[in-house]
């Protein structure tokens, strides 16, 4: 690994944005190669943010802060990786779900499915079933991922499923869902594809979901 | 004439101690900590053994002051004696009487803090505005403190807004008057603490019903659909549909 790129490695898992952000349009400036810099300037050390997290040692606001820092490098890679037709690892829509306002833990989802190598469309916040299926049709993703943090509007997820149904996009996308009320057993009982306790789990299925564990 | 005995979380302490006084039953309530709703995986444990603790005093049920509360009350064990429960989802269907009147006040305005007298009666100086609901912000400035020594200005300031950023969508205040006694000045410190972050406020008026009905038998007979009966040996389950509620042997 050049040394440049390690240390983006480890500015990333230090969750030092400013300094990831100058390394990366060094690095950007200098040639250094792209898939490398994707791949273990950005990835890894999310991966190791990940397992930080996994063995006790970072709690949320750690993993929020390398994510940042690994956000503020993706800025600067993002535009040219899609110039030289590097391919994300796949595409996720993601939302919480209708009626729920509640963002930090799909937000934080989002991040380390971003620092996992997928590209992310965000559609916020209280998004409608109508208003994911028509980011299905329109950005074709292999994953949505859908959350809740209230009992109360979980029973959305089942209709946002429906509706998917309804409309014969079900089985194009891989649906996964999360929340802090969500269980494995809900996910099963509403014909989900999978769900994640947390963050890192999220990204691990994600790329089981694409195929790519 | 029954003996029950109550387990409530304190939030109801007003409206339980007044129906209670005037109930046709013999009702000995206990109260516990509002707070059991900030971590709902503990909450369990510490009202089964609450549960278990109390229930061979002769008593014919124990009537929880509860909804599912974020799961909280999921995986209670009635053991000797029945448990009765609401079917509701929170304290705010509770205090409003009707899981149906909480869905429609829920869709004008999803982004509502809700207060009532006994929660902020029961409110500490650092959480005087904190709300009935699933979250709570106590302590957000001794957070920011923390971060702050933990990851600098910067990196604490984005945690602060990241994790504080759903605050924003928020956009109602609403009082629920129980009609128990005039709201002392903390309704007129709530409306000017609304009107200083942009909030609208509203007084709504609470409905007894659901306490009511709990503390005087009419799961039993007169309502039973309003509220779920475990029987000696069954836990309670989730149905993640109107229900709420349902029971397994176990």
């Amino acid at each position: 690994m050049e040394k440049i790129v390690k240390e983006i490695y480890n500015a990333v898992v230090n969750g030092n944005a400013s300094t990831v952000k100058i390394l990366v349009q060094e690095a950007l400036d200098g040639g250094v190669d792209l898939e490398s810099l994707l791949n273990e300037g950005m990835i890894a050390p999310m991966k190791e943010v990940g397992e930080l997290f996994e063995s006790g040692e970072y709690f949320v606001p750690e993993m929020l802060i390398s994510a940042r820092a690994m956000q503020s490098g993706m800025i600067l890679l993002r535009p040219v990786l899609f110039s030289k037709d590097i391919k994300p690892l796949g595409k996720v829509v993601i939302g919480t779900v209708k009626g729920d306002l509640h963002d930090i833990g799909k937000n934080l989802v989002s991040m380390m499915l971003e620092g996992a190598g997928f590209e992310m469309i965000d559609l916020g916040t209280d998004v409608a079933p109508e208003k994911f299926l028509e980011a299905i049709q329109q950005h074709k993703p292999d994953i949505v991922g859908i959350s809740a943090l209230l009992t109360t509007t979980m029973s959305n997820m089942e209709k946002t499923l429906r509706f998917f149904e309804e409309n014969n996009v079900r089985d194009q996308v891989k649906v996964m869902l999360g929340g802090a009320p969500v269980t494995q057993n809900f996910a099963d009982s509403i014909g989900a594809d999978g769900y994640a306790p947390d963050a890192n789990q999220a990204a691990l299925l994600a790329r089981q979901l694409v195929g790519a564990v | 004439m029954s003996r029950y005995l109550c387990i409530a979380c304190e939030v109801f302490a007003r409206p339980l101690y007044s129906i209670a006084a005037t109930s046709p039953n013999v009702i000995d309530i206990q109260l516990m900590q509002r707070s059991l709703h900030d971590e709902p995986s503990r909450m369990r444990p510490k009202l089964q053994k609450k549960i278990d603790f109390m229930e061979d005093r002769g008593y014919e049920a124990v009537l929880l002051g509860y909804g599912l509360c974020g799961s909280g009350t999921m995986g209670l064990q009635a053991r000797n004696i029945p448990i009765v429960i609401p079917r509701v989802h929170d304290c705010i269907a509770m205090l409003l009487g009707s899981p149906k009147r909480y869905d429609e006040e829920f869709e004008k305005t999803p982004g509502t803090y809700w207060y009532s007298q006994d929660f902020a009666e029961r409110a500490d100086e650092t959480n005087r505005f904190a709300s009935l609901g699933p979250i709570s912000d106590e302590g957000l400035a001794k957070q920011y403190e923390a971060f702050l020594t933990h990851y600098g200005r910067e990196n604490a300031d984005y945690l602060m807004e990241t994790l504080g950023s759903w605050q924003k969508r928020y956009e109602r205040a609403a009082f629920i008057d129980m009609g128990l006694l005039t709201p002392n000045g903390y309704k007129d410190s709530l409306g000017n603490e609304a009107d200083r972050r942009g909030w609208t406020f509203e007084m709504l008026a609470g409905d007894l019903l659901l306490l009511r009905g709990l503390l005087n038998g009419d799961w039993a007979h007169k309502d039973p659909k309003n509220y779920i009966v475990i029987p000696p040996g069954h836990t309670l389950d989730i149905t993640y549909d109107k229900h709420i509620f349902r029971c397994t042997p176990g």
